[in-house]
């Protein structure tokens, strides 16, 4: 089958911003994904020890009960559906592995990996991740939002030049 | 009058239903992020090197439609937007967060949401990126108390833009936001022009 195209970038952000705009007057919140990952880790190391729940951090997912009963978890598993639709639709579903031409896989799953670890420790500082904290906090006029979304961008692109061999061509 | 958004938070619907529109709310981001091409790392590290604007198009777009949305409401009373929970802002702890999940984006090509989506369609790297993330929440798990203070510090609530500066929603916040956007747009625009011409000067 062949490979549907992609939407046009500003219908993508309209659709997009007003999904986000249903969430806020559904559920009161807008979109996230870092949380539903911070739950999913509460949650298997709690079943695997159980004084985990006493976790200066993590503890407060717990004490309601299952860490993962929660509208953010739920939007996740929601997001893995669509996004599977959506790609089986477009003929998109295949193993690959993105990369720049000629570079090293071994490499790209190690910085995939590591940039995971970091990412992770990062949402947990700046409660919340490109979707939660940038999107929904930036739509909410929220200053926190900017700060995030523009350190978040300039560190990257500080830091762009040395990872020019991994999107090289792109 | 009493307004009719948001319904969870103004107890008018139960906690169950809310989960069900939020797993179909999820599937639309889903689908959504899928069709505009957030599904692949190939669109997401180019946003640093200014070679493909897609992703910062639609984001800018996604935010200014959702503002927009949010300034109808609240001006025909139909939203009360303080009962829509906005993070509050903890100054120093955003900052550093925001330039190590930077730097893990440059690295990985992944944040948290388009992995989601990364993952589900096939892509390795998006798998790894994934597994990565529950190690990294470990870690934070394991040495929370050791930077407790500082992950709370710089507090300041919710804190919109009409608190920083003065003015109200509709005269300072959603301008201000409107004018950060647009200029965002702008700034990528013509970052990317200036790398296009660079190219097609290496290319001769």
């Amino acid at each position: 089958m062949e490979e549907k195209g992609y939407w046009n970038p500003v219908l993508s952000g309209i659709l997009l911003g007003t999904l986000l705009f249903i969430a806020y007057a559904v559920a009161g919140q807008g979109l996230g994904a870092s949380g539903a990952f911070a739950r999913t880790m509460a949650q298997l190391l709690y079943s695997v020890d159980p004084d985990f729940a006493h976790n200066a951090y993590a503890g407060k997912y717990l004490r309601h009960g299952n860490a993962l009963s929660n509208w953010i978890v739920v939007e996740v598993v929601g997001v893995m559906i669509g996004g599977f639709i959506s790609a089986l639709l477009a003929g998109r579903i295949k193993q690959s592995l993105d990369k720049g031409e000629g570079y090293s896989s071994a490499k790209r799953i190690f910085f995939a990996f590591l940039g995971g670890v970091l990412i992770a420790y990062a949402t947990r500082l700046a409660r919340g991740c490109t979707s939660g904290q940038a999107l929904s906090g930036a739509s909410g006029f929220s200053v926190g939002a900017w700060i995030f979304m523009l350190s978040a961008f300039g560190a990257g692109m500080f830091l762009a030049p040395l990872f020019k061999k991994q999107w090289k061509g792109l | 009058m009493e307004h009719l958004y948001p319904l969870f938070t103004t107890g008018q619907i139960s906690s169950n239903l809310n989960l069900f529109y939020g797993l179909l709310i999820g599937i639309g981001f889903g689908f959504i992020l899928e069709r505009a091409g957030f599904g692949t790392s190939k669109h997401i590290a180019p946003v640093f090197y200014f070679s493909n604007l897609r992703v910062t198009q639609t984001m800018i777009a996604a935010i200014l439609t959702a503002a927009t949305w949010v300034v109808i409401f609240s001006w025909m009373e139909w939203m009360d937007f303080s009962k829509v929970f906005i993070p509050p802002t903890y100054v120093w702890p955003y900052l550093v967060g925001g330039i190590i999940f930077g730097v893990g984006m440059i690295m990985a090509g992944w944040c948290p949401g388009t992995s989601v989506v990364g993952m589900v369609t096939g892509k390795v790297d998006a798998f790894a990126f994934v597994v990565g993330m529950f190690v990294g929440m470990w870690f934070f798990f394991d040495t929370y108390d050791g930077i407790k203070d500082f992950a709370n510090s710089g507090y300041l609530g919710r804190f919109t833009i009409d608190k920083f500066i003065g003015g109200d929603m509709f005269t300072s916040s959603y301008l201000v936001t409107v004018v950060l956007g647009v200029g965002l747009g702008i700034f990528m625009h013509t970052m990317k022009k200036i790398v296009d011409s660079k190219r097609s000067v290496e290319n001769e």
